[in-house]
């Protein structure tokens, strides 16, 4: 068990050393955030006051779009000089490739929404006024179920020769509850209303990401296999 | 040498079932059931509405059953069936959904309403199709296998959780407009509606079941000839 | 009732063209054993 937790550690520190090298995939994916952001002030003027009610999405918008960028690469790059075979033939669990591969996204996603979240409230003129503590924890539920499924698919999609195409059909679908359950959640703790609201979504999304996290855990080793 | 029609005893059975099932199906929807007083002809929709939706989650958990199955053991016979299985998945997920936009239509004057069944069936139809996409990867079946029985897994344990958050989506945003739900079945259907819906819904299983089988026996006889093939061709090379 | 013509003229067209798409499969498949065949008397 703890075994399982260093490796995974391992290939963690691994896959961020490589990033914060070269700063290919972060760069790129918060550029990418920021530049949906100006497309959606395009779409939506953002000198409507109307625009606050779409702030909760659009902070989901830009985690996803921005998130399946990085996601593509995340098993995609191992595949070069079949760095893939490699870590699968070490003696290593394939639970623990998932889950370093899971941490390093999630901490990778992070990142990029650290800054453009705040992008986003600058741009559209948008007044905190909800509690920093709600939103954060509504921030990483969601992100973190987000990543759990996306890592899962995305290492199920780079068997395929169209990888970047198939991972977000695959995997949009899937999220949808839980994207129903953060933007609902995201909108009742901005707006700091009926905070019973946000904690009954919230308690939907943990489950989301408890059932979603044993399954993708149990089953990868069976991509890898397969792989 | 090789069988080309190797239909056996039970599918000719549910042939000679479908198909009288299928006119009496079709006299007990426009002649024998009442005409329903507020909306009319057009609840007529509703009996084959009913059966598609019902095949379209059937559909979907024989793709889960046998993509459980496939892990524990791959085997031939059990990749082919949820393949197939997902084929005809997708086509009663779409006449589910453009039954129910053409009944909408007609009762409440909006082709798509987000309503909970709706939506659940509109994310059903997507995971079908990411999973024939899955499906339609390159490699060896094996390892298609595997990866597509997952995918399918993961798919079937999402569904009810679609349909949980989309529920209480609906009953928390907006007031339930149309009574009980889409199909308002809800206690004021008379016996003979009743029993008309069940009758298609008996049938359109039929129907699956016999579409099943017959399209998996197709692709094992594909996969049987691929075999021969290579056979023969290494004979012309030995 | 108009509406009610379109939603059965939609089902059945559907479920006729998936049939449709079944028969093709099996039909390429008789070519191919007819062809399979063929090759077996040559050999």
């Amino acid at each position: 068990m703890i075994t399982i937790l260093t490796d995974a550690l391992t290939i963690a520190a691994k896959d961020l050393r490589n990033e914060f090298k070269t700063k290919q995939t972060f760069s790129m994916m918060a550029i990418f955030a920021v530049l949906v952001i100006l497309v959606f002030s395009f779409a939506f003027d953002p000198t409507n006051n109307a625009v606050k009610a779409v702030i909760p999405g659009l902070v989901w918008v830009i985690t996803i779009f921005a998130g399946i960028l990085g996601l593509n690469r995340s098993f995609t790059s191992e595949l070069e000089n079949d760095c893939l075979t490699g870590l699968r033939s070490g003696p290593i669990d394939a639970t623990s490739i998932y889950l370093g591969k899971v941490l390093a996204n999630f901490t990778i996603v992070t990142l990029v929404q650290i800054i453009s979240i705040p992008v986003l409230f600058i741009l559209f003129n948008y007044r905190f006024t909800g509690s920093y503590f709600w939103f954060i924890l509504i921030l990483f539920a969601g992100t973190l179920g987000f990543i759990i499924v996306g890592t899962f698919l995305s290492a199920l999609s780079a068997n395929a020769k169209n990888s970047e195409m198939l991972l977000p059909v695959l995997l949009l679908p899937l999220l949808s509850p839980l994207m129903i359950a953060a933007v609902q959640a995201m909108r009742a703790a901005l707006e700091n209303e009926n905070l019973e609201n946000a904690v009954s979504w919230l308690q939907l999304m943990s489950a989301y990401d408890l059932l979603f996290f044993a399954a993708c855990l149990l089953l990868f080793e069976f991509i890898m296999e397969g792989s | 040498m090789i069988k080309i029609n190797n239909s056996g005893p039970i599918d000719r059975v549910l042939f000679y079932i479908l198909v009288p099932a299928f006119l009496i199906n079709l006299y007990l929807i426009f002649v024998w059931s009442p005409v329903e007083k507020v909306m009319g002809d057009v609840q007529k929709i509703f009996y084959f509405h009913v059966g598609s939706a019902w095949v379209a989650f059937l559909a979907f958990c024989v793709v889960g059953f046998y993509s459980v199955l496939t892990l524990i053991k791959p085997k031939m016979e059990r990749f082919i069936y949820a393949g197939i299985s997902a084929e005809i998945g997708v086509l009663f997920t779409t006449l589910a959904l453009l039954t129910g936009m053409i009944w909408g239509r007609a009762s409440w004057n909006t082709w798509w309403t987000w309503e909970p069944r709706l939506i659940t069936t509109l994310i059903l139809w997507f995971i079908y199709v990411a999973y024939l996409f899955v499906r339609k990867m390159e490699g060896s079946w094996e390892k298609i296998a595997k990866l597509s029985s997952v995918f399918g897994i993961i798919g079937v344990i999402n569904v009810p959780i679609v349909f949980m958050a989309t529920r209480w989506w609906n009953t928390k945003l907006h007031p339930v407009v149309f009574g009980e739900g889409k199909d308002q079945t809800g206690g004021g259907m008379e016996p003979e509606m009743l029993a008309t819906m069940f009758f298609s819904i008996f049938t359109i299983t039929v129907l699956y079941v016999f579409l099943l089988r017959k399209g998996a026996q197709i692709e094992k006889m594909r996969e049987v000839i691929k075999k021969a093939k290579t056979n023969i061709i290494n004979k012309i090379a030995s | 009732m108009t509406y009610l013509l379109m939603g059965y003229s939609v089902i059945f067209a559907l479920i006729a063209g998936y049939m449709m798409i079944l028969g093709k499969r099996q039909k390429q498949i008789e070519k191919e054993i007819k062809q399979l065949e063929e090759w077996n008397q040559e050999i």
